[in-house]
């Protein structure tokens, strides 16, 4: 564990990161069970089907779907990408770029609802890519959670040789491991000082 | 998570937390009440709900994932939300980490629960054991936070 002051909070962040991993899991199954998992399934979700009588989907039906999950998961992602930022799990650009993309997914994922429902079924195929773009990035939260949270190796490492921790800072004032070039100047002059 | 790890800003963030649990309150009784709708606390009542009265017809699997889809979200963040508080609790050193496996425990396996039921004649007794355990770990959780929130006002005020 990178930051000392995260140790209390190993527990709530692993559950938070068992709980991710059954929303993605019972996602995957409702979207492949619901939706067919295939563009020529969404587009029969949506739009109906004549050989399975399913009328197409109303604006109250949508609106059922999309307004819950417009406050569910971006209050999950907050709480995530806030936890992993916070522990500097990744790189801050690196962090700002995986919370675009899950952001983005998501909210593609829910406006490419109406617009296969409105505007055609060529839209189908965003609407699997949306949703798949998604999973990976809720898997990727998960694992990050489960990289900063979980008893590593790194720490095995670190009471055994403190020098060689990731971000420990040696007799020679550099840096050890593969730390962001801000986060070891920031580490180096901390030493300095 | 910030204002969680700097123990200075505590007293500034007890407005929301004692709100908070006001509402995770509210949110368990209502999760509660889903529970007593389908099937309540007896083995035979939801064995119907799930795998359908008197040759009626049971549950899909559909249904049975968007059960375990809303309860991870209303579960999960509940859980992280307390035990974060209770990480940050002095009071609760003894008892924080049993309490939190217990409900995270309880908690996985009331949310698939219903899987077995589904599959198998006989284990409605099951969601009603998994039911009452997570019910009860998690309001356990929820009182050690509010306890220990109290007392740290009181001592505060003292």
């Amino acid at each position: 564990m990178r930051d000392p002051r995260l140790a209390p909070f190993r527990l709530p962040a692993l559950a938070f990161a068992a709980f991710l991993l059954v929303q993605a899991g019972s996602a995957a199954a409702l979207f492949a069970l619901k939706l067919g998992g295939s563009p020529a399934g969404v587009s029969a979700f949506y739009l109906g089907d004549v050989e399975r009588f399913t009328a197409p989907k109303s604006l109250p039906g949508l609106l059922e779907v999309a307004v819950p999950h417009l406050a569910a998961i971006p209050i999950v992602l907050f709480a995530v990408a806030h936890v992993v930022i916070f522990a500097r799990a990744l790189p801050a650009r690196v962090a700002r770029g995986l919370a675009t993309l899950s952001f983005g997914a998501a909210l593609a994922g829910i406006a490419v609802s109406f617009g296969v429902r409105y505007l055609g079924p060529a839209l189908a195929p965003v609407k699997v890519a949306a949703f798949g773009l998604l999973e990976v990035t809720l898997l990727a939260w998960a694992a990050l959670l489960a990289a900063v949270f979980l008893p590593a190796r790194a720490e095995a490492t670190a009471r055994a040789r403190p020098e060689a921790a990731v971000g420990a800072v040696r007799s020679d004032g550099r840096v050890a491991g593969r730390v962001h070039r801000k986060e070891r100047g920031r580490r180096a002059e901390e030493v300095a000082k | 998570m910030r204002w969680l790890v700097q123990p200075a800003a505590g007293a500034r963030a007890r407005p929301p937390v004692a709100l908070f649990l006001v509402f995770a309150g509210l949110a368990l009784a209502g999760l509660a009440v889903q529970r007593l709708q389908a099937g309540g606390l007896s083995a035979a009542g939801v064995e119907a709900f799930y795998r359908g009265a008197e040759g009626g017809e049971p549950l899909s699997a559909a249904a049975l994932w968007e059960e375990v889809h809303v309860g991870a979200f209303v579960y999960g963040f509940v859980l992280f939300m307390l035990s974060a508080l209770a990480a940050v609790a002095p009071r609760l050193d003894g008892v924080r980490g049993a309490l939190v496996l217990t409900a995270l425990a309880a908690t996985l396996a009331d949310l698939f629960a219903p899987f077995a039921v589904s599959a198998r004649p006989g284990l409605g007794a099951l969601r009603v054991a998994t039911s009452v355990l997570a019910s009860a770990a998690m309001w356990a959780l929820l009182a050690a936070v509010a306890v220990s929130q109290l007392r740290a006002w009181r001592d505060a005020r003292a």
